[in-house]
């Protein structure tokens, strides 16, 4: 392979790439929380709010989850074989 | 897994490691469009939602309906394409990519339309520092993130081991390859945490599609204005969202096919399959239409008859009996028999359907907010070219970032038609043979 990027540099980025993917997914998740938060300030039909996150929530956390297992399975373990 | 290179792999690198003159001449015609899109948002920004054929009592026009629209073709990718992959249907592989590309973008565009509708997009602030949830409007905000999450991940997942083969073949964006290859080296563990990530993704990516289209369905539906207070405006809106969203992936389909030379891998039978498709989705929109006109019609609420009769007979006559043909009429003649010139016919139902999707939501939009069940004037809304420029704008992006990608990565599929050839034809063979009465295997 000519012209090949350092092992470290990319292993850097893919780390880089991660955490921005976290930081979209994470960011969604706080919006939410926030919006609960306000409407528990306000006492503005907090129920609805609730009500709304408990399913959106955890499917955030579940994309965060999958995005995690691929990179630990492909880019972290995945490398040292066939086992 | 071993090599099973094909000698045609080389026709789906081609366009990553050439550019023709074709593609120049695309992105020339394309930013044209963009920047009459762009001339018509800096008009309506600096000088309001003046310049644009919004009024009272419409206040909601092409940007509304080009959101639905463009929201409905995302169902192209990640459902449709989640569909097949889930019911084991072989076929696909050709195809998942080019769809999955189709949600992504679109549903950036489609998004966008809002921003654009409100005339002062820092308003958007607003929803993210004091959202309500009891509005659906904000119930579409959360949807579609999940939606878009759900489809860049779903996108992202089934690429890595195209781009690895593209770090490893290719001489250019080395760095970037290597980076999204994540060291994929096509070993056994690899293959199997990939293969159930995937999974995973396609079971959860069909309940959100279904979902982010009912939600948006949600936005008429929860008011009480005429023609939109109906109970199966969700499980409407979800057909006619997969109905588009597959005529938008057989026109992908058939330019990627002639411009990119493609006509090894996408073959007249997927034509044929996806036309079957189409003709279904169809009858069922009619199924819908008709149910949902004539309940209102049976009913006879002074406030519904006047949008009914606006619809039938009034100033948007043209626009409803060009949808009726567009999405019924023409689709059923070209599609009842797909047994010669399958493309073609395929193409020409496609074609009617689009446009006919994009008036019915239109159809669906205008005359409601000209009829209002409120005492306000009645008003008929008639666009300007500011609305027609951010429309043109809107689908000269969409094909823009679809053709740039088009440059990066492969539009089909490599290792899932590699797969296919090594294992599936077996695999298919077996789960025929499992169907099949009176097997020594199902007796236990």
């Amino acid at each position: 392979m000519t012209n090949a990027p350092s092992d470290r540099l990319v292993r850097t980025l893919q780390w880089v790439w991660l955490g921005a993917a976290f930081l979209l997914v994470g960011g969604i998740i706080v919006w939410i929380v926030g919006l609960i938060r306000a409407a528990w300030t306000l006492d503005d039909f907090l129920s609805a709010s609730v009500g709304i996150s408990i399913v959106a929530i955890p499917i955030f956390l579940v994309f965060m989850g999958v995005v995690f297992y691929v990179f630990w399975g492909v880019a972290v373990h995945g490398r040292s074989g066939e086992d | 897994m071993a090599d099973a290179r094909d000698p045609h792999e080389d026709i789906l690198l081609a366009p990553i490691e050439h550019t023709g003159p074709g593609f120049y001449w695309a992105v020339a015609f394309l930013s044209l469009l963009i920047l009459w899109g762009t001339v018509a948002y800096w008009v309506q920004f600096t000088e309001g939602l003046g310049v644009t054929g919004l009024h009272q009592p419409v206040g909601w026009g092409f940007y509304v309906t080009n959101f639905v629209f463009f929201i409905g073709i995302s169902h192209a990718g990640t459902l449709i394409s989640a569909i097949l992959r889930l019911s084991k249907a072989e076929w696909r592989r050709p195809i998942t990519r080019m769809a999955e590309v189709i949600t992504c973008m679109v549903i950036f565009i489609g998004a966008g339309q809002i921003l654009v509708d409100l005339g002062r997009p820092d308003r958007m602030m607003n929803v993210i520092y004091y959202g309500r949830y009891q509005s659906p409007l904000l119930w579409d905000a959360t949807s579609i993130s999940a939606y878009l999450t759900a489809s860049l991940t779903y996108l992202y997942l089934p690429m890595i081991p195209d781009i690895a083969i593209l770090r490893d073949r290719s001489e250019k964006r080395k760095l970037l390859y290597s980076v999204l290859a994540l060291g994929w080296s096509g070993t056994e563990r690899q293959h199997k945490v990939l293969n159930r990530a995937i999974a995973i993704m396609a079971v959860l990516v069909i309940p959100i599609a279904v979902s982010v289209h009912s939600v948006v369905s949600f936005v008429f539906s929860m008011t009480l204005q005429p023609s939109w207070h109906s109970t199966i405006f969700g499980p409407y809106f979800v057909v006619g969202a997969i109905f588009s969203g597959i005529a938008g992936l057989i026109l992908t389909m058939i330019i990627f096919r002639k411009a990119y030379k493609l006509q090894y891998y996408l073959k007249p039978i997927h034509f044929r399959y996806l036309g079957q498709l189409l003709l279904i989705m169809a009858l069922l929109w009619f199924y819908f239409t008709f149910a949902e006109y004539l309940t209102g019609y049976y009913g006879a609420e002074p406030e519904e008859m006047k949008v009914f009769w606006a619809k039938f007979t009034g100033p948007f006559w043209p626009f409803f009996w060009t949808m009726v043909l567009c999405n019924f009429v023409i689709p059923l003649v070209c599609l009842a028999s797909l047994k010669a010139h399958t493309v073609g016919k395929v193409m020409i139902a496609s074609v009617a359907i689009v446009v006919g999707m994009w008036l019915e939501r239109f159809i669906i939009v205008v005359p409601t907010l000209s009829f209002p069940r409120l005492p306000f004037p009645e008003g008929v809304y008639w666009p300007t070219w500011v609305e027609w420029g951010e429309t043109a704008g809107s689908f000269g992006l969409f094909a823009l970032f679809y053709l740039l990608f088009t440059k990066f990565f492969p539009i089909i599929s490599i290792w899932e038609i590699r797969e296919g050839r090594e294992t599936s034809v077996k695999e298919v063979e077996e789960r025929i043979r499992s169907y099949l009465p009176g097997d020594a295997q199902e007796k236990a």
